[in-house]
């Protein structure tokens, strides 16, 4: 199993707060990896570096054997990581299809020319986005809402627009914000589920979340931030009995 | 010589774009809302001037008075209709009402005052003092010295009364304000109509020291006034004064060096330039 | 009653399409004085010049409010290039190139710059240009303008008649809104779409935001260059003061009356800002004030535009909640009774 994801020593600081610090963490291929850690421990941080959302006050990003540290949000899109955002950043004003269709945009070859006099590019490329677009929708319920008003979803369901979207970008490795914010359990495990069939396919998936109990289902190995460290990593079994996590999370003499 | 000469009458303009640009500031400050109306403010002051002259004669600082209270109670109307009801809409909306507006009071005046150029009287005679052989008039120190003085007034108000701290808690965060129970209408009201005074003002001293008004002189010194308060790094009073003195006194030594038919464009070449070196304004912080 | 519209035509789309443009073409032989032929020639420059600025501030998000200077662009240089000797038809195209180049030149500090900062270059930017214009008389004639600008040659005939004059514009206009239409309805114009709802999530995709927001405003200059270039044959002379900010203004005006971030919108707006401008102007100076009114009460009552759905991303969420609570106590009195 190869490293497809590496971080090595980043830190993020705004002005004196140091929202990350020293952050190491390797994801293999076809892994699901989790990130834990309370209110304000800096994963959403950690992520936007990941992303290049963020620029690291220190520390390096490397990507399927080259660093990615420095580069543009878009470039780093195109080599393979695809994200969710935290609170949920459709298109609202645009249908469920064209959203997911610019999930596609990366694939699609059109220039403004061909789209002018619709060559046999702008043609493929529409049919391209248009079944696929359609396949995905399908893949995850979405087939009846594929012309509505992304706003217009209930919150469930643009978290899996938002998810088909990433997906449309065909990427190496997905990023997901707190996919299961707002979900209510049944959601949640069909999430659960869905994340899991998404790795049988090959991709890997990085999830930040609260639920704890989502997590310890799902992920393969976890890593614990507090304030901005990194106190934990390993199987879900390791973390359960750690000690420091818990008393992170639960405060002292608490047993999970 | 010539160039000093020309530097005076940079600053003395300068000053004016100043007062113009705090009166933004207020505005842009405690409304929240960018308006393309202030130009014609400024015109409403200057005209409210021209008429207190005819009617009550040449009385400088009574009309300084009545042009704030004119502009002021102006204010609240454009504030009814452009600002109140969308304050929490889309900004292109209440930015369009203003264009309006704009349109509105500008082609008003037309029709109530005429479309052709007004003489405003010539206070202290035209006097000067020499110093060796500069000229400086009396009007100039006269316009900067009310400019400083309003400045000052403005800076107390905000910093020492009650009234001023609501002001400013407001054009900081209007929720805040609310939650420790300020009136958020109110104060917003309060604060567009101060603004709009000194623009007032402003429109008289620019009509006295062009010796004219007329309907269509908004335009291009609301355009400066929005340039400075941008510049002075969107709602700052410090900033937008500086940056008034700065496009001022740019655009007189610009055009000592030129014709003056390129005023304008020195000022708004200045503008662009310093947008393109710095996003943010001379005096905004950055991420702004 | 405007979503009835709308669905009337969205529903039997082509036959409208058609019968539309065979009015269009018909509409010369029905009206025969040349003054009204004048205004329907002038509603159809501001069309185009509607519909380009609506490609930058309707698609993309971005908010230029100096129009003005890229239609005086356009115009001018027609105007230079046609004393020279160039034939017309041409010059169209040339006059929206050169003008592209200008846009992404204006675009290239701007893609730093967001909302207020780069409305104010825009505005900056337009304000240069005419003066500019006014005073380099070498080139531009200054405040004397140019004057005896050609007509092109159109089926032997000199079109210096509203009445010939029409077709050009017309043919042009019908092909700047074909190509808009073709260009939204591709990957370029979801690429805008989406800078427009959320910058950041569209990086997270892998879109060149400055890229697509440069294209852009190239392709909104170009149109804006040839709807310039058409009006200067056809008054002959153009100066300055045809472009100031005011006109930049007007021309965001009735992209926003009729309803951004639709293709039909802007032909809405400059239809029927022009008509009511049209119709008041027994009143003279009073009729801008009409006009005046009409922005405002739009921005009270439908700030979405007229062909701007309420569902459409300006449609200001406050707005619709009243106007639902109102729809609901309405029907509620029909209830009643």
């Amino acid at each position: 199993m190869g490293v497809l994801l590496e971080s090595k020593n980043i830190s993020k600081y705004y002005g004196g707060i140091k929202a990350v610090q020293n952050v190491d963490m390797t994801v293999g291929e076809g892994e699901i990896f989790g990130i834990i850690g309370p209110n304000g421990a800096g994963k959403t941080s950690f992520f936007n570096v990941c992303t290049g959302n963020l620029q690291p006050n220190g520390g390096e990003i490397w990507f399927d054997g080259q660093k990615i540290t420095g580069l543009q949000p878009a470039q780093i899109a195109r080599r393979g990581i695809a994200r969710t955002f935290q609170n949920i950043q459709l298109f609202n004003f645009m249908t469920v299809l064209e959203n997911v269709k610019i999930g596609f945009h990366i694939h699609e070859k059109t220039n403004i020319f061909d789209a002018l006099i619709h060559t046999k590019r702008y043609r493929e490329d529409e049919r391209m986005t248009q079944e696929r677009g359609l396949k995905l929708l399908e893949n995850l319920g979405l087939s009846e809402n594929a012309d509505t008003l992304a706003g217009n979803l209930a919150y469930g369901m643009q978290r899996r627009v938002e998810i088909a979207r990433a997906l449309a970008l065909e990427p190496k490795i997905l990023l997901l914000d707190e996919p299961a914010a707002g979900m209510n359990p049944i959601e949640t495990r069909n999430l659960s589920d869905f994340i899991k069939t998404l790795r049988d396919k090959g991709h890997t998936i990085i999830v930040i979340e609260h639920d704890m109990k989502f997590v310890m289902n799902l992920c393969d190995r976890i890593m614990v931030l507090n304030f901005g460290r990194k106190i934990c990593e390993g199987v879900p079994e390791v973390i359960k009995s750690d000690k420091e996590v818990n008393e992170a999370y639960f405060g002292k003499s608490t047993t999970f | 010589m010539y160039f000093l000469e020309q530097l005076i009458n940079g600053i003395c303009q300068g000053s004016i774009y100043a007062l113009m640009a705090i009166g933004y500031a207020v505005i842009y400050g405690v409304v929240g809302l960018v308006t393309f109306t202030y130009g014609e403010i400024i015109m409403m002051g200057s005209f409210s001037a021209f008429y207190y002259f005819i009617a009550f004669g040449n009385n400088l600082w009574m009309a300084l008075i009545a042009g704030f209270i004119t502009a002021a109670l102006v204010g609240v109307v454009v504030h009814k209709v452009c600002y109140q009801r969308f304050l929490d809409a889309p900004r292109y909306i209440s930015l369009i009402c203003t264009i309006g507006m704009s349109m509105f009071l500008k082609n008003l005046a037309t029709i109530l005052f005429g479309s052709e150029m007004k003489g405003m009287p010539t206070f202290f005679g035209g006097k000067f003092i020499s110093i060796g052989t500069i000229r400086v008039g009396y009007l100039q120190l006269i316009i900067i010295a009310v400019v400083i003085i309003l400045t000052v007034l403005l800076t107390i108000y905000l910093k020492k009364t009650r009234m001023g701290m609501r002001l400013r808690a407001v054009s900081q965060d209007k929720k805040a304000a609310a939650l420790v129970g300020i009136n958020v209408k109110t104060t917003t009201l309060i604060g567009n109509c101060i603004g709009c005074g000194l623009g007032g003002v402003a429109g008289i001293l620019l009509g006295v020291y062009y010796n004219s008004v007329l309907p269509t002189m908004g335009g291009m010194a609301g355009l400066k006034a929005f340039s400075a308060m941008v510049l002075g790094g969107l709602g700052s009073i410090v900033g937008s004064a500086i940056s008034g003195v700065i496009i001022g006194v740019v655009e007189n030594l610009g055009i000592a060096l030129t014709s003056s038919g390129l005023r304008d464009v020195f000022a708004f070449v200045l503008l662009v330039l310093i947008l393109f070196i710095r996003p943010q304004g001379l005096f905004g912080k950055k991420g702004n | 009653m405007i979503d009835r519209i709308k669905k009337l035509y969205t529903d039997n789309k082509t036959i409208f399409l058609i019968a539309g443009l065979a009015a269009m073409i018909a509409l010369p032989f029905l009206i025969v004085k040349g003054s009204v032929m004048s205004i329907i020639v002038k509603i159809l420059f501001y069309v185009i010049l509607a519909s380009s600025l609506n490609i930058i501030n309707g698609y993309s998000g971005q908010f230029n409010i100096g129009h003005a200077g890229f239609v005086l662009i356009g115009a001018y240089t027609l105007a230079i290039l046609a004393n020279f000797g160039w034939p017309i038809w041409v010059l169209y195209i040339v006059a929206g190139i050169v003008t592209a180049i200008i846009g992404f030149l204006v675009a290239l500090p701007t893609l730093r710059l967001r909302g207020i900062y780069l409305a104010l270059v825009t505005l900056g930017f337009s304000e240069i240009m005419r003066l500019v214009a006014l005073n380099w008389t070498a080139l531009t004639g200054g405040p004397m303008g140019i004057k005896g600008i050609p007509s092109p040659w159109f089926f032997g005939l000199r079109s210096t008649a509203p009445h010939n004059y029409y077709y050009i514009v017309l043919f042009f206009v019908v092909i700047c809104l074909f190509t808009s239409y073709r260009v939204i309805n591709s990957k370029v114009g979801r690429a805008w779409m989406s800078i427009r709802e959320d910058d950041h999530a569209a990086m997270s995709l892998g879109v060149d935001i400055r890229k697509y927001k440069s294209i852009n405003f190239m392709f909104g200059a170009f149109w804006a260059g040839v709807g310039g270039a058409l009006m200067a044959p056809f008054y002959k002379f153009i100066d300055s003061s045809m472009f100031t900010l005011d006109e930049g203004f007007n021309i965001l005006s009735m992209v926003i009356i009729g309803g951004q971030g639709t293709l039909v919108g802007p032909v809405v707006g400059s239809v029927v800002v022009n008509l009511t401008t049209e119709i008041f102007r027994f009143a003279d100076e009073a009729r801008l004030l009409v006009y005046a009114v009409l922005i405002i009460s739009m921005m009270w009552l439908r700030p979405q535009g007229l062909a701007g759905t309420s569902k459409s991303v300006i449609a200001n969420r406050s707005i619709r909640k009243s106007k639902q609570v109102l729809l609901s106590k309405l029907s509620g009195k029909k209830e009643v009774k």
